[in-house]
């Protein structure tokens, strides 16, 4: 180490320290900071400016040497990466390389990460759902993994409180299975995707089209105009950093609150080894850190660390923290920690065609995506052979097609006009999935990465209740969109791996008994408890929607419960 | 001013390709060919927009070793090809006699004769170069960078 004095000690002692600059990180972050503590954000990988590190954002189609596309040889040493539907020639520079930080795959799982400040806030999807009691009481009413220690009343003011920051845009559908929340206005659905809500209302009860739920300002609010953010300009180039601040991410929305309060310190390039853990004082006192430019490991210290490292890496930070105390990894005294890892089951699509309402189409571009179906199955009782259900994405659009035969004048001619053909229409499956004891991730026992911490190992397979309901969302997608008129019907079987749906959760769940999970209801580790995790590996079960806002909503409780539990000094 | 066909002294290709090695001629005779399926009219063509390079570069980075073969052996055998069909060289032939013949390769059956692959693959990619090229998306066809708008009932 570098300078062991007692200056050097201070310098390197904060309120809070944050693992992770993501969605979750960054709230925590900005948590903290607002409330006056000093706040040492760590990040793994290289700092990401709003704005100013978004090279691409305002590039035309023409100004990519390929059009977008990434060139084979990069395909071909990036084949993870290159399966992401995001990762292309304007965004790639947000995705980690396959190369750059190797896992082991004992079944092949796509693990999609963003290592930069802003992780994968800044290339996710955007879509932002709330969580019902109907997921929250999943586990303990269709009896697998183990009961949420919360329920919606807990989570509920929390969902409030970020969506009002965030900015989410949304509808107050009035539904029971996905509670509304704080909404700016929603992207309304176009002509053929209201056709679809419409033959759902007549046909179908309990199934619901809603548009889609999503962390864009539609319609700012002063809170937003006061992150330095304005109206969504439906761009939909998202992925590339919106200069604009049109959608959430840290980069535009938590990190830059939290720096403006000078009381964060954010310190990219640092990868964790592990959380330190004082056996005299039975807590953690702090991380262990390697600088990856210089490759010194560097203490910091801390009366609070909350680890947001993504859900896999949490659990790998967690696992690597061994002491005499936890020989298996930090609070893993049931042996559980790692196991128990799901995720969201993508791997159906269906497609269609509708011939009517051929006087419309649609103009601009829709950042929502447009529509979303609630789970309809199983949400008020048991219905099925499988269990738990899936969520649904719709959406509609006319293709533009050009004559593409002719040679020369003719050719050229036909290239400026295009031809409105039908709609299409199509949809794609979230299904929740079944925690289980053997899909779980571990430290492999040889292997390292460039800074001395071990792999992780992953082993996480689809089972047969996801087969079910693959079979099963097929069924009813059939059958919905014949009942509204839709012709030339095709489903697809994505053969996607695990892992690529980018939802992956658990390993360090949260319960009520130490015995069987290992954080509490307000996420700390049962058996160290100034240690939090409130990011994806928190997760007693998956539930069906995107998991991102629940985090938020989490960790912002988490913190809230943090600071409390500080001033009484009980942490 | 016109300038000599020697004029790059080099006889290569005129960008780096990392793949595919082009003499100048075969790069002048893919000018010509996507210049034939789009041609200079009141607005620019294939050549003038450079879409021959464009295809080039694709091919180089995007495409397969195998399709590269292919497109190369197309490339290699497009001018006695054409000349069997045509009784005159690509550079020779009226404008009329290339569309002919390029017609034929486009209807061709055969998918996997190199000179049909090196046809379609350089067909598809002048046409994307072309689409999208800064001219037709601020001229002909135009890209919005920021809409600022959604209007799912616009009127077809």
């Amino acid at each position: 180490m570098a300078n062991l004095t007692i200056d050097s000690v201070k310098e390197r002692t904060f309120d809070v320290i944050v693992i992770g600059s993501g969605a979750s990180g960054g709230w925590a972050a900005k948590e903290f900071t607002e409330k006056g503590l000093k706040t040492l954000v760590l990040e793994r990988g290289r700092p990401v400016e709003h704005v100013k590190d978004y090279p691409t954002t305002n590039m035309f189609p023409y100004e990519f040497e390929h059009r977008n596309e990434i060139p084979r040889k990069e395909q071909e040493e990036n084949p993870i990466a290159n399966r992401c539907y995001a990762y292309h020639e304007d965004t790639r520079h947000f995705f980690v390389k396959d190369a750059e930080h190797p896992y082991v795959q004992e079944k092949p799982f796509d693990w999609i990460r963003g290592y930069q400040v802003g992780g994968k806030s800044l290339i996710w999807a955007r879509q932002t759902q709330r969580w019902s009691d109907f997921d929250f009481e999943g586990p303990a009413r269709d009896e697998f993994a183990v009961d949420w220690p919360i329920r919606y009343k807990d989570i509920a003011p929390w969902y409030s409180y970020v969506e009002r920051f965030a900015g989410i845009s949304g509808n107050k559908d009035g539904l029971a299975e996905l509670p509304d929340g704080e909404f700016l206005p929603a992207f309304p659905l176009n002509a053929a995707e209201d056709h679809f809500k419409n033959a759902l209302k007549e046909k179908f009860p309990n199934r619901y089209l809603i548009s889609a739920r999503c962390a864009h300002l539609s319609k700012p609010n002063q809170i937003h105009f006061d992150q330095g953010r304005v109206q969504c300009q439906n761009r939909v180039l998202c992925q590339r950093g919106c200069p604009f601040g049109g959608y959430f991410s840290s980069n535009a929305s938590t990190l830059p609150w939290a720096q403006k309060t000078g009381n964060l310190t954010l310190r990219p390039f640092s990868v964790v080894h592990s959380i330190i853990y004082d056996e005299g004082k039975g807590k953690a006192t702090g991380v262990k850190v390697i600088d990856t430019n210089t490759k010194e490991e560097i203490d910091f210290f801390a009366r609070v660390v909350f680890v947001n490292a993504s859900a896999l890496n949490t659990n790998l930070i967690l696992l690597n923290s061994t002491s005499n105390r936890f020989p298996q990894g930090l609070g893993n005294d049931n042996g559980l920690m790692g196991k128990y890892v799901a995720f969201h089951n993508y791997s159906a699509t269906i497609s269609a065609e509708y011939d009517g309402l051929k006087e419309y189409k649609t103009d601009g571009r829709n950042p929502a995506g447009g529509g979303y179906i609630p789970r309809f199955r199983n949400v008020f009782k048991q219905e099925t052979d499988f269990l738990r259900g899936y969520a649904a994405a719709f959406s509609a659009r006319r293709r533009e097609s050009r004559d593409s035969k002719g040679i020369g004048e003719e050719l050229k001619d036909n290239l400026a006009k295009t031809e409105l053909g039908p709609w299409q229409v199509g949809s794609h499956m979230m299904g929740e999935t079944i925690p289980k004891e053997n899909n779980y991730v571990r430290l492999d026992k040889s292997q390292k990465d460039a800074w001395g911490v071990p792999l992780i190992s992953v082993k996480v397979e689809y089972d047969e209740n996801d087969r079910q309901i693959r079979k099963d969302y097929y069924e009813q997608m059939r059958e919905m969109f014949e009942a509204a008129g839709f012709t030339n019907i095709k489903t697809r079987d994505t053969d996607r791996n695990p892992g690529l749906d980018i939802h992956e959760m658990g390993g360090v769940r949260m319960g009520h008994d130490p015995k069987t999970s290992l954080l509490n209801g307000w996420h700390q580790l049962h058996a160290c408890k100034n240690v939090f995790v409130t990011d994806g590996a928190c997760m007693t079960s998956t539930g069906t929607q995107n998991p991102t806002l629940t985090y938020m909503a989490f960790t912002a409780r988490a913190a809230d419960y943090a600071m409390n539990e500080m001033k009484k000094q009980n942490l | 001013m016109v300038l000599p066909a020697c004029y790059r002294n080099s006889g290569k290709a005129s960008i780096a390709l990392q793949n595919l090695s082009i003499s100048e001629d075969q790069e002048n005779l893919l000018a010509e060919l996507t210049e034939t399926l789009i041609p200079e009219t009141t607005t620019p063509g294939a050549k003038s927009l450079k879409l021959h390079l464009f295809v080039l570069k694709m091919v180089d980075d995007c495409y397969t070793a195998d399709n590269q073969k292919l497109f190369m052996e197309g490339l290699a055998g497009f001018n006695d090809h054409f000349s069997k069909q045509a009784g005159s060289s690509f550079a020779d032939a009226s404008p009329e006699k290339r569309r002919e013949v390029l017609k034929g390769i486009q209807d061709s059956k055969q998918k996997d004769d190199p000179v049909k692959k090196f046809y379609d693959i350089t067909k598809s990619k002048t046409i994307q170069g072309y689409l999208n090229s800064k001219y037709v998306m601020t001229n002909i066809v135009k890209y919005e960078l920021v809409p600022g708008r959604y209007n799912g009932y616009f009127p077809a």
